[in-house]
């Protein structure tokens, strides 16, 4: 039972950084993998003043999307100078230098091995160290997000939004001015994929760099893409699928070693399959592909 | 010091010369990031090594056919995968996503068949750097330094000189008009998977002789190769030669400065600048998609 809480309240923290995600790529077009780079920002903000200055996760956590918010602000100003191909690199450039701190700038973030021991969150006193717990508190959170997210893209910011990732060309000429919107969707989307990463501080009450890698990245990218890009339930069901299927093959009784090659196998060729037969995921409407073509 | 130092930026440098080139005769014709190249390089001295230490044969022997190998593989992506999405009206962006896809694939395979653990192609003894002005140099290395100025020639000439090389410019520079012409472009492209498949597998297996092989090296000489490109220009195998000698000699110019830790982050600084300031490279013109 513990085990299915467990993968639950993956799926639920997965869901919050993919719906963020989703708002920067599914519904603005913006391809990004750095995201794993500013969930890492949120886990060790809230790692660091849980340990450091025995913050409380509820005043850490705005503060760890603060932190998000201005780190994104300012990459994003000069990365959403260039476009398509070009942003991926310079997000994929982010991510690696995001890496590169995290890992030797150890006095700060404890470098490769790490931070141990970050204190779980309590509410009056009552200390949120259960399964159970915990997933009503990610549950709620994710509950929240995807709430946040259903009002925002049906409003008219929402809808300049999808308008810049069809047509961006248009959208300036309708006067709009495209460059705040991305980059005020980017800020977004980073702020909220930072509460993932503390959620997964305080569930796990350890992070080290290795988590929010650029493969990490990459699979939160599939997870939307699986799921269905700019829509609201892709997330959801894409972080359900990628989470809990490889799971399965905890029972065909895979040698450990391999276990968890396999199941980046099998995700990268979930990645490849999802191009080929439905590149806007099991319910999206991006479609990630030219009408145009002959 | 100064002397190591330059001599090991240029070193590094070649690497990612020949990395870059590499990746460029792909890019050109296609015109999009064939992430999966980082798999495919890794994978070339992979090969090497089934065919040198598994299979005993001599090191000669195995390079060569490391070498066909991966440029194998780098077909076998193209026929297989690349050449379908695009019958189907792939964008770029699924291009991109679909080596993406394909790159955690095979470098997990890689994990799979051989482990993580650092491997070697060396049978002896770690040789000892030849003394060249101030700086020592070991003779693996030299070849390194070598190996890009031959494959540079080599590429420039079958560029200019062969009927190849003149439908592979045409191809790279419109392909519509290319076809117009009765270029076989998906020829081209095809032509173009195996000589950059196969050149990357030539950089692997002579970046594991000086410094041994794990199954993540094709991440970090993908992206410095990427880096080497768009500095260049991405449009000519000169400006990538070029950017890819800046590359390394900044870095390890930088590193004597702040660290070698931090080899990683000078590198993509360096990319950021490159992608803020001058997209089109020092030796590119401005393109349309780069600028809108």
């Amino acid at each position: 039972m513990e085990y299915l809480l467990h993968i639950a309240i993956l799926i639920g923290i997965y869901t919050i950084a993919a719906t963020s995600l989703n708002l920067v790529a599914g519904y603005t077009g913006l391809i990004s993998i750095s995201h794993a780079a500013f969930a890492g920002v949120g886990a060790y903000v809230t790692a660091l003043m849980g340990l450091k200055l025995n913050l409380l996760f509820w005043f850490s956590l705005p503060c760890a999307m603060a932190v998000a918010a201005v780190l994104a602000l300012v990459a994003s100003i000069p990365a959403l100078r260039v476009h398509d191909d070009y942003f991926v690199l310079a997000t994929f450039a982010l991510q690696v230098i995001a890496t590169s701190i995290m890992t030797n700038w150890v006095d700060f973030t404890g470098g490769p091995l790490g931070l141990p021991g970050i204190p779980q969150p309590s509410i009056f006193g009552a200390i949120l160290s259960t399964h159970w717990r915990m997933l009503v508190l990610v549950w709620l959170l994710a509950g929240l997000f995807l709430f946040l997210t259903y009002r925002l893209v049906h409003s008219p910011f929402g809808r300049v939004l999808k308008a810049i990732r069809e047509d961006e060309v248009l959208v300036r000429a309708f006067g709009r001015n495209v460059f705040w919107f991305k980059v005020s969707a980017f800020v977004m989307g980073a702020a909220c994929v930072a509460v993932s990463g503390s959620l997964y501080a305080v569930y796990i009450t350890f992070i080290d760099p290795s988590s929010f890698t650029v493969m990490e990245s990459i699979f939160i990218l599939a997870v939307i893409i699986v799921g269905g890009a700019g829509t609201l339930w892709g997330p959801v069901i894409g972080a359900t699928a990628l989470v809990a299927l490889p799971e399965l093959l905890r029972f065909v009784g895979l040698p450990s070693a391999v276990a968890a090659n396999v199941r980046q196998v099998l995700y990268g060729l979930l990645l490849v399959a999802m191009m080929f037969w439905r590149p806007r995921g099991l319910i999206g409407e991006f479609q990630f592909r030219s009408d145009y073509k002959s | 010091m100064l002397n190591q130092l330059i001599f090991n930026g240029l070193i590094a440098g070649s690497t990612y010369a020949l990395a870059a080139l590499s990746f460029l005769i792909i890019y050109l014709p296609t015109r999009f990031f064939h992430f999966a190249h980082g798999a495919v390089f890794a994978w070339g001295a992979y090969f090497c090594y089934i065919f040198s230490v598994l299979l005993q044969l001599p090191l000669w022997v195995a390079m060569p056919l490391g070498v066909l190998m991966a440029a194998g593989l780098g077909m076998g992506l193209e026929v297989g995968i690349y050449r379908p999405l695009r019958r189907r009206g792939a964008t770029g962006l699924v291009l991109l996503l679909a080596s993406l896809g394909l790159y955690v694939v095979f470098q997990n395979l890689i994990s799979m068949f051989f482990g993580d653990e650092t491997k070697s192609l060396r049978g002896d003894e770690v040789a000892e750097g030849i003394p060249i002005f101030g700086a020592r140099i070991t003779p693996i290395q030299l070849w390194i330094m070598l190996a890009p100025i031959v494959s540079f020639g080599i590429i420039l000439s079958i560029l200019k000189f062969t009927r190849f090389g003149k439908a592979f410019r045409a191809a790279s520079s419109d392909p519509e008009l290319a076809l117009v012409r009765g270029i076989d472009v998906d020829r081209i492209t095809l032509g173009a998977f195996a000589l950059g498949s196969g050149l990357a597998g030539l950089a692997a297996i002579l970046v594991t002789l000086d410094v041994d092989m794990t199954p993540t090296m094709g991440l970090g000489a993908l992206m410095s190769g990427i880096v080497a490109m768009i500095i260049g220009g991405s449009r000519s195998v000169a400006g990538t030669a070029l950017g890819g000698l800046m590359l390394g000699l900044a870095q390890h110019l930088g590193v004597w400065k702040i660290g070698s830790q931090w080899q990683d982050a000078i590198a993509f600084g360096i990319l950021l600048v490159f992608l803020f300031f001058r997209p089109y490279g020092i030796l590119g013109k401005p393109m349309r998609k780069v600028e809108v």
